[in-house]
């Protein structure tokens, strides 16, 4: 085993409620559903949920066993590690998408001479160094970091209600049905679905049998809070919400507490950070285990840094403006990550069943 | 193993000490670099269709203490007014020119994120905003809640009239907006409310309109101050009218926006404590009705009539309170349907309830509004009558 720690279902909770807020605490999903985007978040919730049940059912089918290993034992030695690798591809992309959101918003909001390797290049130290010390490390880091980002979430709202116009939220369903599917799908596949990356994590449960209830109950916690903040969003920025690419940072400019609690804004960029950081490092830690394990290698640590910094330099070249990543991540991230996060894990959840994987009688310990 | 011990305690002191020093250094920005633009104005020739810019920057060794703060003589009168701002103004063919201009006469980098109020002159609104708009709301140092005006003449003349009781003129000038908006006279429009507005297609966006007079100091001299005498009407990016203050307050009352305030009646004054407005659009064989339902409550500060207060009194003032809110109310009404601008939303309460119906009506929304039949009802309540009740004087 090349993880040595374990972690308790909490711990996982808490940890995957951050990597779904990951991103999304800035990019606010569903915002191409304009003021129905908390609908589109609630479609996509039960949608994500579903895809979680899938690949938590797979996962936790094998006791100890990370998805590499799973695919070895379902496919066989050959077509499992190109699955596996299929795999580490998806989550060395993810990675880069979240890292490219990140360069993205601060290069906009707050650090526009900062260029963008080193921006990339420091916070990437930072995951790897979290990496390096193991998943119980990362565990914890999200213990002391989600609480806190959640509480910030509902002070800037409460600071909000004053200007709310609820008119703004009305009338419910204005979209047409078809757009509002898609914006649901796309809810489900940024962000709900992207936890299809804790296949490498579910393994390391102290008690697997819980791993399934923790799951769950972690996407619909990460879900109120994004239904939260969107209804917060639309309400207060009225049909600019679907004008502004960043609708939480431009919504808390707007608080004015008798000029002494105004420009709080920067909350939600530190919200990113956190949240950003506990994703990226979620997904480095995912990439590099899933190398390790394919290549059979004694430990995965002396490959963290690599690995990391080929996401930075794949967050580099893969989109060449800030338009594109949002393109991307609107029209076809929702189609390109289904096979990642349903068919497969779907197919070998299905081929486990029929071959009675796995065999508890069998030499497999 | 102690060296190691040693070499890590090492490592961070020697970390914290770098961080202190290497904080945002690509971004980092000294307040003695900066020059804090406090009230941005932009003003187009129709005729060369060249815009201008005028700033209004702070200048922070000349920025005394507030006398209210204490130990402070407040602002030196007499000697050239206008110390803690500085003005400058630059021409050029687009928004953007003229603020890269800046750079070829200021000594710091202009920064926008402490603009209390953007001035806009008469002429640009009615060229059109759209250019100027785009400029601000993309600029990401721009703030959503930055205050709108528009200059009934130019906006370079408004930022430069030095204002009575604050440092910084703007700030003085953000003021006065957000006063007249508390006091129920005149919106306070923020950008944010206006490109809402913008984006909705349907509905007119407002913002106040401010002017200046002039009137004899107490030296004798002439004084220039600044007041808001009116409401903007746009239709899309263009100015098309203007609300005079009978119609801006009754625009407060349709848009539920009267926050307190007074109510002037023949024999009596009231001061608002509350109100509540609703929209409610019926459609009824494809003619649509709107009642605007405004309760109101306010208490009496003043009776012109030495007469006692009597139960039936107190019932005479609110009908004749009510009258005149509807006048008010009536007017605006009267006003926006001439200009054909939805300046209520009343489109936006239409969506709300018929929200299939409104795909039709969107696009020949222009045709349908002036046809719009619209009713007021007006509920008032009378609540205190102050510290007297009996006549001081009888007759």
């Amino acid at each position: 085993m090349l993880e040595k720690g374990r972690i308790s279902s909490f711990q996982l909770s808490v940890l995957l409620v951050g990597f779904v807020l990951g991103s999304s605490i800035i990019i606010t999903p569903g915002g191409d559903a304009g003021h129905d985007a908390w609908i589109a978040i609630a479609l996509g919730l039960m949608e994500g949920s579903l895809i979680a049940l899938i690949f938590t059912a797979l996962v936790l089918r094998f006791k100890d066993k990370t998805i590499i290993e799973i695919n070895d034992l379902v496919f066989g030695k050959v077509i499992g590690k190109l699955i596996s690798v299929l795999f580490l591809w998806y989550f060395l992309h993810l990675g880069a998408l979240v890292l490219n959101d990140y360069v993205h918003f601060f290069r906009l909001e707050l650090y526009p001479a900062t260029p963008r390797t080193v921006m990339l290049l420091i916070i990437m130290l930072v995951c790897a160094s979290t990496v390096n010390r193991g998943i119980e490390a990362l565990a914890r880091c999200s213990l002391i970091l989600v609480p806190l980002t959640i509480s910030v979430i509902f002070l800037v709202t409460m600071f909000l209600i004053p200007h709310f116009n609820l008119n703004n939220l009305m009338p419910i369903l204005d979209l047409p049905i078809g757009k509002l599917l898609w914006s649901a799908h796309s809810v489900a596949s940024f962000p709900f679905a992207e936890s299809v990356v804790f296949v490498m994590i579910l393994a390391f449960l102290n008690k697997s049998e819980k791993g399934g209830r923790a799951v769950s109950k972690a996407l619909i916690i990460a879900g109120l809070v994004l239904i939260i903040a969107s209804i917060r969003n639309s309400a207060v920025l009225g049909p600019m919400v679907a004008a502004y690419n960043y609708p939480s940072y431009q919504a808390v400019q707007v608080i004015d507490i008798r000029d002494i609690f105004t420009r709080l804004e920067i909350l939600v960029a530190i919200n990113f950070i956190t949240m950003g950081f506990l994703k990226i490092s979620v997904l480095l830690y995912g990439t590099v285990l899933g190398l390790a394990q394919v290549l059979n290698l004694q430990s995965y640590r002396p490959i963290i840094l690599p690995v990391g910094i080929l996401m930075v330099i794949l967050a580099l070249t893969n989109v060449a403006n800030t338009i594109e990543l949002f393109d991307f991540t609107h029209k076809i991230y929702p189609i390109y990550a289904v096979p990642f996060q349903i068919i497969i894990p779907l197919i070998t959840l299905i081929i486990a069943k029929l071959r009675q994987l796995p065999k508890t009688d069998g030499g497999i310990p | 193993m102690k060296n190691r011990q040693q070499g890590k305690i090492s490592l961070v002191i020697l970390l914290s000490i770098i961080s202190v020093f290497i904080v945002g250094c690509w971004d980092s920005r000294e307040l003695s670099t900066l020059s804090l633009i406090a009230g941005l104005g932009f003003d187009l020739d129709p005729a060369t269709k060249r815009a201008t810019l005028t700033y209004q920057s702070i200048v922070p060794s000349q920025v005394k203490p507030s006398p209210s703060m204490g130990g402070g003589e407040g602002k030196q009168t007499g000697s050239g007014g206008l110390q803690s701002i500085q003005l400058d103004h630059d021409t050029g063919l687009s928004p953007y020119e003229v603020l890269n201009r800046y750079t070829q006469h200021g000594s710091r980098i202009p920064f926008y994120q402490h603009t209390q109020v953007i001035v806009i002159g008469k002429a640009a609104a009615e060229h059109g905003l759209y250019p100027f708009l785009d400029t601000v709301i993309r600029n990401p140092a721009g703030r959503p809640n930055i205050l709108l005006a528009i200059s009934d003449n130019k906006a370079s003349d408004i930022l430069a009239v030095e204002d009575g009781m604050e440092n910084i003129q703007a700030v003085g000038m953000a003021n006065i907006i957000k006063l007249s908006a508390r006091f129920s006279k005149y919106p306070a429009v923020t950008c944010l409310d206006f490109t809402s507005r913008f984006i909705g297609k349907t509905t007119a966006p407002v913002a106040p309109i401010m002017g200046v007079f002039e009137e004899t100091g107490p030296e004798g001299k002439r004084q220039k101050k600044i007041r808001i005498n009116g409401t903007a009407v746009f239709k899309g990016d263009k100015m098309i009218g203007k609300l005079n203050e009978q119609e801006s307050s009754g625009l407060l009352w349709v848009i539920n926006q009267i926050e307190k305030g007074f109510v002037i009646i023949p024999e009596a004054s009231l001061e608002i404590i509350g109100s509540k407005t609703k929209i409610i659009p019926e459609l009824t064989g494809g003619k649509i009705k709107i009642t605007v339902e405004i309760e109101e409550e306010a208490n009496l500060i003043q009776y012109n009539n030495a007469r006692n207060i009597t139960p039936d009194l107190i019932h005479q003032l609110e009908k004749a309170q009510a009258r005149e809110i509807e006048s008010q109310v009536k007017a605006v009404i009267k006003k926006s349907m001439a200009l054909n601008a939805d300046i209520f939303d009343f489109g936006g309460a239409v969506h709300r309830k018929y929200k299939k119906e409104w795909k039709k009506m969107e696009p020949r929304w222009d045709d349908i509004y002036p046809t719009i039949e619209v009713s007021v009802k007006v509920k008032t309540r009378l609540d205190e009558i102050g510290d007297i009740n009996k006549a001081i004087m009888t007759e």
